[in-house]
């Protein structure tokens, strides 16, 4: 992963670039536009994380079928000029046209959060938003506990899993499966994880945490090579809706009239 | 002006809600800088709640009173934070899960020293200062979440002391731990504590294990006994354990061998001591009006009532059905295992950690299935290593009445009388007491009436009272016609309970055999790892067939006063 170019940047600005586009291509409610910003996205995330087309293409499955059903609902009901009719289904012009805006936009949405999480750690997007967006240490450090305990949580369901069927009538030579006995297991962990996390937060609280003021060691930067990204970025969008628009194509909210 | 004390409470009580007596009443308790104390006391004696008022958890963060005063190098606790007194307090809990809260070794040491404005600049070296004086250098680059458990606690003690603290708590620190692990981090506190040099104050039950090899100098020099909430004793630890020895055995607590011979003989010196050799061998010799028969003879169990035959076991059970894309089939930790467990017998289950003793006992429990190989036999019950993990009801009464069939009522008023539940019948497990928790997983076990019941370290982290009374529980269990299997680190509770002992090394069963027998062999302790208490040993080479019915005298003989010349 550091090889990746993406996975160098800073992930607050990864994170704030994401927000921004997500935010831009709300307001554009044609296809082109939104298929052409779609396309870019994704050859630069392909290019950045540098991931395997596979990887890509199953990252990509909840989007598409978002998408799809966004646009299918769309050609079915929108109302405007028929294209085609048989029956109670009818296609018309403007659904097909902002069915398919609103399903490439959902692509935008999605190829630009699957570029940001295969290129960013957690841990790392963290410190730098306690670094970088000041988040509070109290907040980002609780977040990093929660982290530990959820890595454990897998070994625990199972040790939980085989503490209670041992007891559970078996039917079948099988341990049990059903509802009643994984909502058991489920409240168990609940409560061993919450026991935990108090003595994680009272393990905290006695490093100090809470404590100002405070130093950051390995200071996490915005670097010029980030400001490049950012710039970029934003220099792309732009030129892509100034074009959109300089060629009558572009088109926002005003479509769903 | 003369330096604070590091620790100053006086006259202080604790009053927590739903309990009319104050958990602890009228304490007074001053530690110098850089003094230790080793608080001492049994289970509920309020050693952990004297702790919580040292580093302000009391009366800041749970919901209890605080009469009195307490003051942390002159501050006093209850107009400071427990942030602020993080300042001067550094802790270390029994818990080595919840030991380490971030990701990776470093964060978890480089955070104290953010939260104290540290200069940046230094943070590196000092991280590097703190983990080499606990022995983990080579851990810094690692994962939290890939430690064990004495690592875990080995971090945590960096991540104490490396700020440099003022008074360092030590709850129970090692009582987790395997005895590597024991080990491990008793050499760390000798020598960290001896760098930094704050004020210690620890609580803990195993006193020869955290003594090691250098007896009773290996401990802090001075006690203070803790006796339902108030100090019962308070000086120098060699004479606090000859005078109240033979009490704070009664009371449950664990004391290193000499303190504990002495308690019973009125000698001192240990067993290079001939009176104390001479008890020992009373103790052997006399076998009249004793309960069951000799060692050596036990070996006439019943009928075999589960057989592992050939049988190789794995994390997550059988390697085939677990292979996924990319994923390497889960490795075989055991192989060629043939097991036969009797009705009758107590059986201990021995091995490093990590051999796949937890893993053996489920798949011999049907929750995994054999990697190859067979398990015949009725279904038997477990119990396991965190008593927690198998609580599924909100009463202690519901708990073991769970999965029952037949005259449940009935079955569950016998249960809780006999593992002592029946003033508990209506409490939340959850907020029983430890010994409380394994006494209560070993009822609803026990309950069911399977053939075979296997116990999987179920004595970790219990006081002596509390093992005494778990193994009690798997001895009636085992003579009421059960096949009964305990893993344990610990060596002497299984040579005090187990009829036969199973040694499980090099992936394989290496000795299986009566317990005398298989202890005694030096070349089976060798390839397993396993190293034998000091008493253990002689009894072994001394009297090997009345070892078991000695360490089983000296238990009873802890629970009663039976001090010969000790005055109390």
């Amino acid at each position: 992963m550091s090889a990746a170019p993406l996975a160098r940047r800073n992930p607050t600005v990864k994170l704030a670039l994401v927000f921004v586009v997500s935010l831009a291509v709300m307001f554009v409610l044609d296809p082109i536009t939104a298929a052409v910003l779609y396309l870019l996205a994704l050859g630069g995330v392909a290019l950045g994380t540098r991931a395997p087309a596979r990887d890509l293409v199953l990252a990509h499955v909840p989007f598409l079928a978002f998408a799809l059903g966004v646009l299918v609902v769309n050609v079915l009901s929108r109302p405007g000029e028929v294209l085609w009719q048989a029956g109670v289904l009818r296609v018309t012009v403007e659904g097909l046209s902002v069915g398919a805006a609103l399903a490439a936009r959902t692509l935008v949405v999605g190829v630009l959060a699957v570029g940001f999480l295969l290129s960013t750690d957690g841990v790392a997007l963290v410190h730098s938003l306690r670094q970088n967006a000041r988040l509070s240490p109290r907040v980002a450090y609780a977040v990093l506990a929660g982290y530990r305990l959820l890595q454990d949580m897998p070994k625990e369901w199972a040790v939980i899993q085989h503490a209670h069927a041992v007891r559970a009538p078996w039917r079948g030579g099988r341990p049990p499966r059903g509802p009643r006995h994984l909502g058991r297991v489920v409240f168990t962990l609940l409560v061993v994880t919450v026991r935990r996390g108090e003595r994680m937060a009272q393990a905290l609280e006695s490093r100090g945490l809470g404590l100002s003021p405070r130093t950051s060691w390995r200071p996490v930067r915005v670097t010029p090579a980030d400001w490049l990204l950012a710039a970029g970025v934003l220099v792309v969008l732009a030129a892509v809706l100034a074009g959109s628009a300089a060629l009558g194509v572009l088109r926002g909210p005003g479509a769903l009239g | 002006m003369p330096e604070p004390t590091a620790v100053e409470l006086r006259d202080v009580s604790v009053h927590v809600p739903r309990r009319t007596e104050p958990v602890v009443s009228g304490v007074d308790l001053q530690v110098g800088a850089g003094e230790h104390v080793l608080l001492l006391g049994a289970s509920g004696s309020g050693k952990s709640t004297v702790l919580q008022c040292v580093t302000g958890v009391v009366p800041h963060s749970v919901n209890a009173r605080l009469a009195g005063q307490v003051r942390v190098v002159g501050r006093s606790t209850d107009e400071t934070s427990v942030v602020e007194l993080a300042r001067h307090v550094g802790v270390v809990a029994q818990d080595p899960t919840s030991a380490v809260c971030l990701p990776d070794v470093e964060q978890e040491l480089a955070l104290p020293l953010e939260n104290h404005a540290v200069d940046p600049g230094t943070i590196g070296a000092r991280i590097d200062a703190a983990l080499g004086a606990v022995g983990a250098t080579h851990l810094r680059a690692r994962a939290t979440g890939e430690l064990s458990g004495g690592e875990s606690q080995r971090v945590a003690l960096a991540a104490a002391l490396v700020t440099d603290c003022d008074v360092l708590l030590l709850d129970e620190p090692t009582s987790m731990l395997d005895p590597a692990g024991v080990g491990d981090v008793r050499r760390a506190l000798d020598t960290a504590v001896a760098r930094s040099g704050p004020a210690v104050v620890l609580v803990e039950h195993r006193l020869d294990d955290v003594a090691g090899e250098r007896g009773l100098d290996g401990l802090p020099g001075r006690i203070v006994v803790l006796e339902a909430g108030r100090v019962r004793a308070d000086g120098p630890t060699g004479a606090v354990l000859r005078e109240h020895g033979a009490e704070l055995l009664r009371a449950g607590c664990w004391l290193p061998l000499d303190a504990e011979l002495h308690a019973l003989t009125g000698a001192t010196g240990g067993l290079e001591e001939p009176r104390n050799r001479a008890f020992l061998r009373s103790l052997a010799d006399d076998d009249g009006g004793s309960p069951g028969p000799p060692d050596g003879e036990v070996a006439r169990p019943g009928p075999a009532v589960l057989r592992a035959r050939g049988l190789a076991v794995a994390h997550g059970g059988t390697p085939a059905r677990r292979r996924r894309r990319d994923r390497d089939p889960a490795p075989v930790l055991l192989g060629d295992v043939d097991l036969e467990l009797r009705a009758g017998e107590v059986v201990g289950l021995l091995g490093p950690n990590g051999v796949g003793k937890t893993t053996l006992l489920l798949t011999l429990a049907g929750l995994l299935p054999p990697a190859e190989g067979t398990v015949d036999g009725a279904r038997a019950g477990m119990v396991f290593q965190n008593a927690e993990y198998q609580f599924v009801a909100h009463t202690v009464a519901e708990e073991v009445a769970h999965g029952l069939t037949g005259p449940v009522a009935e079955t569950v008023a016998h249960a809780l009388a006999e593992h002592r539940l029946a003033h508990l019948a209506a409490q939340d497990p959850f907020r029983l007491s430890g010994g409380e928790k394994r006494r209560l997983s070993l009822a609803a076990m026990l309950a069911h009436d399977r053939p075979c019941l296997l116990a999987d370290e179920p004595t970790l982290g219990l006081d002596r009272r509390d093992t005494v009374a778990a193994m009690a529980s798997l001895r009636r269990a085992a003579d009421g016609g059960k096949a009964v299997v305990l893993s344990s680190h610990d060596l002497r509770t299984v040579a005090t309970v187990a009829d036969r002992v199973v040694v499980l090394a090099e992936g394989t069963v290496v000795a299986d055999g009566p317990t005398a027998a298989v202890l005694g062999d030096r070349d089976v302790l060798r390839r397993a790892g396993l190293r034998l208490p000091p008493l253990v040993a002689w009894l072994l080479e001394h009297a090997p067939a009345a070892a078991r019915r000695v360490l089983g005298r000296l238990d009873s003989a802890a629970a009663e006063p039976v001090p010969v010349g000790a005055a109390s």
